[in-house]
């Protein structure tokens, strides 16, 4: 015993980022880290979403700072792809530690 | 709200989960295994005529014969970063066309790296017997495994472990295994088809011939697979 109380971790759920931790964003950042560089149509097929829902998430991750947006045109047809930023992949990683350190307090204070 | 409580759909597991299939069908839609196989195959079976032609053969009156593959060696130099640049251009094309971005970096330095190894095995060669006596005694049996490792073949294999890990492909992992092990330790390791009918040629081009129709094979196998998934 050394006397001095080790001071207790903070609960995981507090470091949730509620930017990220959204399931559709957080669908996002995942989408677009695996596949580097992402189109809007492939986004919203896989994530089974109208347009302008999609388009409501990446606003908020957009202003979040997490993804960047370029709009083209290949052809005729306007395209938009998205990247994950530097702090898009530090928020993502962050997220997904805090989920394991989530599942792993529940596992071990379930009776 | 977080601090108080993780609604349904965001359960840890399940969100983990989902994030983890997602993952995976991304890799799965960036996948274009059979056009790597394809073009690797095309270009292992036009290396066969250039190694023919390009062989000097000397024999000499007691039978025994001397060759020089510089066929092969000036074939492969240029062949191998174009074969591999050929294929990150087809997959970034077609990982495109399907809205997404390619992950090429890791296999395109592979191929730089293998591309410069297999020359840099021949030179070490060359230079060695050139200051050292060719043995009497035949070759112990690791040398041809190394030898042929290190040959464009070999190569391929290891290109093709890579590749496998990039895309996460099991089934291509089980295909290379098994084709490392054909071209290492299955494939003839002596020159027995040079006997008879065989010249030293044909010794030479009948294990190139047996993978390259491996690799088609196996493109033509797993372009069935990508097209039944649709």
């Amino acid at each position: 015993m050394t006397g001095a109380q080790e001071p207790e971790a903070a609960h995981p759920v507090t470091g949730l980022d509620e930017v990220v931790h959204q399931r559709v964003r957080l669908g996002i950042l995942t989408v677009t880290r695996e596949a580097r560089r992402v189109e809007f149509g492939y986004l919203r097929t896989q994530l089974e979403l109208t347009a302008g829902n999609l388009s409501k998430h990446l606003s908020v991750l957009e202003e979040a700072g997490l993804i960047e947006v370029e709009k083209g045109y290949e052809g005729r047809r306007g395209r938009t792809w998205l990247t994950l930023t530097a702090a898009g992949t530090v928020a993502l990683t962050e997220e997904i530690t805090r989920l394991k350190q989530l599942i792993a307090r529940v596992e071990t204070t379930e009776p | 709200m977080t601090t108080n409580s993780i609604p349904t759909d965001g359960d840890p597991r399940r969100l983990l989960s989902e994030m983890r299939a997602l993952s995976h069908r991304v890799r799965v839609d960036q996948r274009m295994t059979w056009v790597a196989l394809l073009v690797l195959g095309a270009a292992t079976l036009a290396a066969i005529p250039v190694d023919w032609f390009g062989m000097d053969v000397t024999c000499g009156p007691d039978g025994g014969c001397q060759f020089a593959r510089d066929g092969m060696l000036y074939y492969w130099i240029p062949a191998m970063p174009l074969t591999y640049a050929a294929i990150a251009y087809f997959y970034l094309r077609a990982a495109r066309a399907r809205g997404l971005g390619g992950r090429v970096l890791p296999y395109a330095i592979t191929g730089a790296v293998t591309t410069v190894v297999f020359p840099a095995a021949w030179l070490a060669v060359t230079t060695y017997f050139e200051s050292h006596p060719i043995p009497d005694q035949p070759l112990p049996y690791w040398w041809f495994v190394l030898d042929r490792l290190v040959m464009p073949w070999g190569m391929i294999g290891v290109t093709l472990l890579v590749l496998a890990w990039l895309e996460r492909n099991v089934a291509l992992l089980a295909f290379t295994v098994g084709y490392l092990g054909l071209v290492l330790l299955v494939l003839p390791m002596n020159y027995g088809f040079s006997s008879g009918i065989f010249s030293i040629r044909a010794a030479m081009a009948v294990p190139q011939l047996i993978v390259g129709v491996v690799l088609l094979l196996a493109a033509l196998g797993f372009r069935r697979v990508a097209d039944r998934r649709g």
